[in-house]
């Protein structure tokens, strides 16, 4: 049998290259990650999804992009175990008339690149994350200071200036903000990562934040990043404890790493085989198990997060009627819901303020209780239409329990409910503005800080109609004057007093239906012990100790 | 030789392009604005969207955006970015790099399992041996991927870890170098384990059974030599051809497989590029794979003449 050489030269090239091909990257995938591992010490291992951005503080809306920032970066405020605002990178937040705000900067604290700290890096981030040109998602947070409107004209229009009158480093260590209006809750907003500083060295020749600062981002906070992080091809984010942090730095450890996974339930197989150390996403399928073989170190607490059910009042006048939206409520079994749909990674709501938040008070949404004769009486009684659709976006788990509240409306009403899916939430809002989807939809909020008034002003107000997360379209007159009150109160707590009145009237009126708050399910291996985390869902660095 | 492969490659210039508009359109027709989605479940910036949208000329007609995109791979050699601003070239080069270690691993796997079972059970044919590999072929095929995958992941990396304390398979990602796809790369295999064992072993019963097998054996060489220079060179040809399709099959279609073991693939993120819509990452990653199916048909067509010299392409 004689073969042709040619093939056979050609034959065995082709497979030749394949498997060096292989073998090639195989190899240097290994010297990658040795390297990460470099010193002696194991580093501390924390799960983490993808981060949706590179890493840029004025350019990340999403969790997993915030946990990385966190521990790069020093706020100016952190939040304590009573949900107050303490300083962390400020000294001193004060403001007589809750409009011109005075921010003094705490000394020591450099940039990870040894450039000290000044009140202009603030300036420099805030404009620039403002200014819409640099199409930054968090340039929203920055509205309320004079000079916003300056820097976003509007669609197509170009932008002429490139700082907010508002903000002015009257020293390097002396931050002054003014706002358009009064805003009491300013302070309670400054430990959310918009509103970290950035160095010089983040900026390029032309005035943007370069690529390589988002890859490796140079912070001021406790941790400094070790290498820069290719997003997409990277499975790891490596850093060490920064020498010359002012702060409370960890006891018995330096290195941190987060590991990037695409399914919690594998990372949680992960922790069980002490792969990785911290988990803070568990899954409902995961909680059972974590109960019984993690024991103490599983971990459930109040996450700031509410699930409701939509109602579009200004599209759908069958459903602008307060008895209609109070029997649906009644109707709904939310303890059900929570305990066997979520497995306990939800808790039954009972107002619109989040248990995780101050100002939150148990049983003050009356209707929110499960009374299914009442319901169908009122129901009735109203006049509520006879079939429903419960819209919900089919990319986001929701399927599961938007059909336990269509099964509950159709056996505790009498009428026909119906969820129906939709490709993503912006789907159900474009349809909804399309005039082609009238129904009640799914809707979620997680907070931009921990304030009660986030919970109110952003979904409730008639300015956000516009502007905001108003997707129902409820306006209600007295309810806009109570959160401007609040807003002009001389402190955060008397602001929270008009906030609470403004909420009564929503648990009075339910323009939305509020049905589960999130809970925080977490577990941690035995190599590590203190584990705690904030109300942004960030772990306390400085309590985690090495068992 | 030479002559024929040239003509080949060529032939496939127009197919690449072709494939390319194709996926081009089909992504460019997916309902909703992939900009705004990108603000999750808030409304975004109106004035963000529409500098966003400029900015990757998504307000451009299809054939215009095609351009931008076609043009910039060829003349600039440059793949477009995501919508993060990273380079897709940089992604692809990481990704197809997991996705090859894997599908090669698992290519390997299956060829020694699948023909190795496959010519015991020819050689056995009708004997229990035979019986019990078919019917392991048959549980191969009937357990999905998904179910295999989790077992085998929580058995051999979860507990044999507890138990034994021995860290031989392990859970997820790449850092343990080749000894990341072993696991990955059976579970991949196993499908294909059980179609190759079957097909190995129909065929060289099938070839056993020819007349020059009778000549060979006839003529009083000695029964390996038989099964192994004569019969088993015959009926490698068809399994060489599922081969070289299912290395195809096994880059495109690991979605699920690097999703357990959280291996940064290009299945995964085609599933994710989909759907985000970004369209240079899916036209990317696809006209890869179709260049990859074509040069995998290649190879197996230049193989037939080397198992069959009968076979010349001129």
């Amino acid at each position: 049998m004689r073969v042709t050489k040619g093939a056979q030269i050609v034959a065995g090239t082709a497979l030749l290259a394949l498997a060096v091909a292989a073998c090639g990257g195989g190899a240097s995938d290994n010297g990658g990650t040795a390297a990460g591992g470099g010193s002696a010490e194991t580093p501390v291992r924390m799960e983490l999804g993808e981060p949706q951005e590179l890493l840029v503080p004025s350019n990340t809306t999403e969790s997993e992009g915030s946990e990385t920032l966190a521990a790069l970066f020093e706020p100016l405020v952190n939040y304590d175990e009573n949900k107050n605002a303490v300083e962390a990178a400020a000294e001193s937040i004060t403001s007589d008339d809750q409009k011109v705000w005075t921010i003094k900067l705490k000394s020591g604290y450099t940039w990870h690149n040894g450039e000290p700290l000044i009140a202009q890096n603030y300036v420099d981030a805030w404009n620039y994350a403002a200014n819409q040109e640099n199409a930054q998602s968090a340039g929203y947070f920055f509205g309320r200071v004079d000079g916003f409107a300056d820097l976003n004209p509007g669609e197509g229009k170009p932008v002429t200036t490139k700082t907010m009158k508002g903000l002015e480093a009257v020293d390097d260590t002396t931050l002054k903000v003014t706002l358009t209006a009064p805003f009491s809750q300013f302070k309670v907003m400054l430990g959310y990562t918009a509103f970290y500083p950035l160095p010089k060295a983040a900026f390029g020749p032309d005035g943007k934040v370069t690529q390589a600062y988002g890859e490796q981002p140079i912070g001021q906070g406790m941790f400094k990043m070790d290498k820069p992080y290719k997003k997409g091809t990277d499975q790891t984010i490596d850093m060490t404890v920064y020498d010359k942090y002012p702060g409370t730095k960890p006891k018995n450890w330096t290195k941190l790493q987060f590991k990037l996974y695409t399914d919690s339930d594998v990372a949680f197989n992960d922790l069980q085989a002490n792969n990785l150390d911290i988990h803070d996403s568990l899954s409902p399928a995961a909680i059972s198990t974590a109960k019984s073989t993690l024991g103490e170190r599983y971990q459930d607490q109040p996450d700031a997060g509410v699930g409701y059910i939509g109602v579009p009042l200004k599209y759908n006048p069958e459903l602008n009627k307060v008895d209609v939206r109070k029997a649906i409520s009644m109707a709904i079994d939310r303890k059900t819901i929570a305990e066997t749909v979520f497995s306990g990674t939800r808790a039954p709501a009972d107002d619109f303020i989040n248990p995780a938040i101050a100002g939150y008070r148990q049983g003050a949404c009356k209707a929110c209780t499960y009374n299914p004769a009442e319901a169908k009486k009122l129901y009735e009684a109203a006049g509520g239409p006879k079939t429903l659709e419960l819209g919900y976006n089919a990319d986001g788990g929701h399927k599961e329990w938007m059909e336990a509240v269509a099964n509950n409306l159709r056996s505790n009403l009498g009428i026909e409910a119906q969820a129906k899916p939709f490709e993503k939430f912006a789907s159900i809002l474009d349809e909804l503005d399309a005039k082609t989807y009238k129904g009640l939809f799914r809707m979620g909020w997680a907070i931009d800080y921990p304030s009660a008034e986030n919970y109110l002003s952003p979904i409730f107000s008639t300015g956000a109609i516009q502007t905001g997360s108003n997707y129902g379209g409820y306006s209600n007159k007295k309810f806009d004057d109570l959160i401007a009150q609040g807003d002009q109160a001389a402190t955060v707590e008397e602001g929270l007093k008009f906030y609470q009145q403004a909420d009564d009237i929503l648990n009075e009126e339910l323009p939305y239906i509020p049905v589960y708050f999130y809970r925080n399910n977490s577990g941690y291996s035995t190599s590590v012990k203190n584990v705690k985390i904030n109300l942004l869902n960030q772990i306390e660095w400085a309590d985690v100790e090495k068992a | 030789m030479g002559r024929y492969i040239i003509r080949r490659l060529l032939q496939s210039i127009p197919v690449l392009l072709g494939a390319t508009l194709l996926i081009f359109a089909i992504v460019f027709a997916l309902p909703g604005d992939p900009i705004a989605a990108l603000a999750g479940e808030k409304r975004a910036d109106p004035n963000i969207v529409a500098i966003l949208r400029e900015q990757y000329h998504l307000n451009d007609p299809l054939l215009l955006q095609y351009w931008h995109y076609i043009s910039g791979v060829l003349f600039r050699f440059d793949f477009g970015v995501t919508f993060a601003q990273v380079p897709v070239s940089q992604i692809m080069a990481g990704k197809f790099q997991v996705t090859l270690n894997l599908a090669v691993t698992a290519l390997l796997i299956e060829a020694f399992i699948g023909v190795g079972l496959g010519l015991w059970a020819a050689l056995r044919r009708g004997k229990a041996t035979d019986t019990m590999i078919l019917a392991s072929t048959l549980l191969l095929i009937s357990v999905p991927t998904l179910v295999s995958g989790f077992i085998l992941q929580f058995i051999l990396g979860v507990k044999l870890k507890q138990w034994t304390g021995l860290d031989i398979f392990p859970i997820a990602g790449i850092s343990n170098g080749l000894r990341s796809y072993l696991l990955p790369g059976f579970v991949l295999a196993g499908v294909s384990i059980a179609y190759l064992t079957r097909l190995t072993r129909t065929s060289l019963a099938e070839t056993l059974r020819a007349d020059f097998i009778r000549t060979a054996t006839a003529k009083g060489l000695s029964r390996r030599r038989v099964v192994g220079r004569h019969a088993l060179r015959n009926a490698l040809i068809p399994l060489i051809t599922f081969l070289g399709a299912d290395l195809g099959n096994l880059m495109g279609g690991a979605v699920i497989t690097e999703r357990i073991f959280n291996l940064p693939g290009i299945g995964l993120q085609l599933f994710d590029s989909v759907y985000l819509r970004e369209q240079p990452v899916v036209v990317g990653i696809v006209t890869i794979l179709v260049l990859i199916y074509i040069l995998a048909n290649l190879v197996v067509d230049v193989m037939y003449a080397v198992l069959d010299p009968r076979i010349r392409y001129e």
